[in-house]
């Protein structure tokens, strides 16, 4: 995957950088507004990474001109300003996702990839299947090897979103603000109770399990 | 204590001022008045009257001739008063008369004269060539040849009433300089009077500026203006200082809520790094730092939130927001949970609650409350644990209650668990931050409601009162 990343803090891009190239990406880097804009209007990329505050452009400005062009680029704002408010002009700006400085880079890879996807013809998919586990958004029916399993509404929500993510790693804050529309980080452990009782559903009495935690990181829906 | 430039300058002087102005300037019109009058018309009042007995005299002289009038003129001028009156034969002889020493123009051509001259004191010896029986007279007369040939003098003594009017001018400028002076006198007074209070309130500032918060300004018991000021100022000084103690008993708490877990940071990063340590102990105590570090993030997240809310976010943030599913979707996000941790949650929430407000703060505050209420649960023989979730309109109000069956907050303690990092004995050992229930009720506060604590006999009940 190729990303540019727009970065005014040279620490923290080369740290970015070496740990995105170590997950298998490419990165481009710019370390102003004005670069940033140029580079991304010239070249092609899977995703954007703009930080909010930079030098000779603000990164909000850049996502407004790209998308003026209609340069249809994922682009996941990096910000030290976490309030709904700003999220909320983020987003309106053109943004496709939000991120609050500091954040774990699991979670920056995580919505990373999560974001490219949105490019591929998956997001109006109508039905999901991963090996054997299949669900349908119209009819909201979920069926394993032919077997209907029966889901909550938002336990069928939590699956829709996984299995649109299917082999991505999704985090515990995507899930809840993709599936519960919360944007804060939640101090216990609420996500794994209903990842454990969603796993419960689909996986129980099967031998190869296909809900799989990842360490440190969150979720998977894989073969 | 007060300079001149600094006493012209106050309000009270000046005002004084003004009005000796316009009160010198309505005195110099009344004596104008009082001079015209003196002046003008009572000199025309007599010589109106000379000339009526000027004409009198006259038809005497005609009716009944030259022995008539001097006996009318002797009648007349035997009578006291400022009467002048001269009567001469042709050639300037006095016939009768009350004045003798007559300028001899006055006698030899007819017309009006006013001249000095020597007339004897009333009721004396008319021994009229000794000064000392003479007084000084000013004289206004009108001299006139009559029919018969005699001289007739007739006037008045006008020294009088140029006395009058000097002693009316003289008690004025009198009294004008008396008021002035007065004016002068209390405006000064007054002016010290309220700069010496303005300077204890200036100087009272001045110290509080310079760090003595409890400082007050004196407040007198004369229940004045002044006293209205000083009372107010005392009560901001008030606010300020509690705002001031908050902020210290804040600081207080980030240096220690922040910096033990920054030292245990500090002390775990340094571990991995010392010499001697295998693999597996370094990737622990990096982990452990990950996960300190997580926290004080959240710590800081949760600060700048409640500074957030307690600052009043724009009205952009509060838009109209149906609060029976936000109520409704956290008590279902944390259903499993408590299931998982024994413990069940009840709703009783109605529908179609809709309010102005946030919904990201209000569910942020609902999850504060059920968090809480896990937290704090102990698992008893015989008793399952209960957290009932309930939203109520109430009138104008609407009411989201959590209410748990567990320990409960102490009545004494339950205002001080609001504050921000305050945290009971019992909850020291347990994770968290001390600003859970701080957010609650600064989200209360942006939505103009109130978080209020009761016993739910047993346990807490957490009231979020907002206005619908």
């Amino acid at each position: 995957m190729k990303i540019l990343l727009i970065e005014d803090d040279r620490e923290a891009a080369s740290y970015l950088i070496q740990a995105l190239d170590e997950a298998g990406h490419v990165t481009h880097h710019a370390s102003d507004g004005e670069t940033g804009y140029a580079m991304a209007s010239s070249m092609d990329y899977d995703v954007l990474v703009v930080d909010r505050m930079l030098p000779r452009r603000d990164g909000l400005s850049i996502i407004e001109s790209l998308r003026a062009e209609d340069n249809k680029t994922p682009v996941l704002i990096l910000s030290a300003l976490g309030e709904v408010d700003d999220r909320v002009t983020g987003l309106r700006a053109g943004g496709d996702d939000y991120l609050v400085k500091p954040y774990a880079f699991t979670e920056l890879l995580a919505r990373i990839e999560v974001l490219a996807r949105r490019s591929s013809p998956a997001e109006a998919a109508t039905a999901f299947e991963v090996g054997g586990l299949a669900l349908d958004r119209l009819s909201r029916k979920v069926e394993r090897d032919g077997e209907q399993i029966l889901l909550q509404p938002r336990e069928f929500r939590l699956l829709e979103y996984l299995m649109k993510n299917a082999g991505k790693v999704v985090t515990r804050t995507m899930l809840l603000e993709n599936v519960w529309d919360y944007h804060f980080d939640p101090q216990t452990n609420v996500i794994d109770v209903h990842m454990s009782r969603l796993r419960a559903k689909i996986d129980k009495g099967h031998a190869n399990p296909l809900l799989h935690t990842i360490r440190g990181a969150g979720y998977m829906i894989r073969d | 204590m007060f300079g001149l430039a600094q006493l012209w300058r106050t309000t009270t002087v000046r005002l004084t001022a003004i009005f000796m102005m316009i009160f010198v300037i309505f005195a110099v019109v009344l004596l104008g008045l009082i001079s015209w009058q003196t002046s003008i018309q009572l000199p025309r009042q007599q010589t109106d009257a000379i000339d009526r007995e000027v004409v009198e005299f006259k038809r005497i002289d005609d009716d009944s001739g030259f022995r008539a009038t001097i006996l009318a003129v002797q009648r007349l001028a035997g009578q006291p008063g400022p009467g002048i009156y001269y009567l001469a034969d042709p050639s300037g002889q006095l016939i009768v008369g009350n004045v003798t020493d007559l300028p001899p123009e006055v006698v030899a051509e007819p017309g009006t004269y006013s001249f000095n001259y020597s007339k004897p004191r009333p009721f004396e010896d008319p021994q009229l060539d000794d000064p000392q029986n003479q007084r000084q007279g000013y004289a206004m007369v009108r001299s006139e040849k009559l029919a018969s040939g005699l001289i007739l003098v007739v006037g008045r003594d006008v020294v009088e009433r140029r006395g009058f009017t000097a002693i009316v001018f003289q008690w004025f400028a009198v009294g004008v300089g008396g008021i002035l002076l007065f004016s002068l006198v209390a405006g000064v007074v007054t002016a010290v009077r309220v700069l010496r209070r303005i300077d204890t309130i200036s100087s009272t500032s001045k110290m509080i500026m310079s760090g003595n918060l409890s400082e007050r300004v004196p407040v007198t018991k004369r229940n004045d203006e002044f006293d209205a000021l000083a009372t107010n100022l005392n009560l901001m000084l008030d606010r300020i200082e509690d705002l001031m103690q908050g902020m210290k008993e804040v600081t207080d708490n980030v240096a220690h809520d922040l910096k033990t877990p920054l030292t245990r940071l500090r002390n775990k990063a340094e571990s991995a790094l010392r010499e001697g340590q295998d693999e597996v102990t370094r990737k622990e105590a990096l982990e452990t730092t990950i996960e300190e570090s997580d926290k004080l993030i959240k710590t800081f997240n949760a600060l700048l939130m409640i500074a957030r809310a307690d600052a009043g976010t724009p009205s952009g943030a509060l838009s109209d927001l149906d609060l029976s599913a936000v109520v409704a979707d956290v008590a279902e996000l944390y259903g499993p949970l408590a299931e998982d941790e024994g413990m069940a949650i009840e709703t009783d929430i109605a529908e179609g609650v809709r309010i102005n407000g946030n919904r990201e703060l209000l569910g942020q505050a609902l999850v504060n409350l059920i968090e809480n209420a896990l937290k704090y649960y102990v698992p008893e023989e015989g008793k399952t644990g209960r957290i009932r979730v309930s939203l109520r309109r109430a009138g104008d109000r609407v009411r989201i209650e959590v209410a748990d069956n567990g320990p409960g907050i102490p009545a004494e303690d339950r205002s001080r668990v609001l504050e921000r990092f305050v945290r009971l004995e019992m909850s020291r050992t347990e994770p968290g931050s001390g600003l859970g229930l701080s957010l609650v009720a600064a989200v209360a506060r942006l939505h103009g409601g109130e978080l209020r604590l009761d016993d739910s006999a047993p346990g807490l009940r957490a009231v979020v009162d907002l206005p619908g």
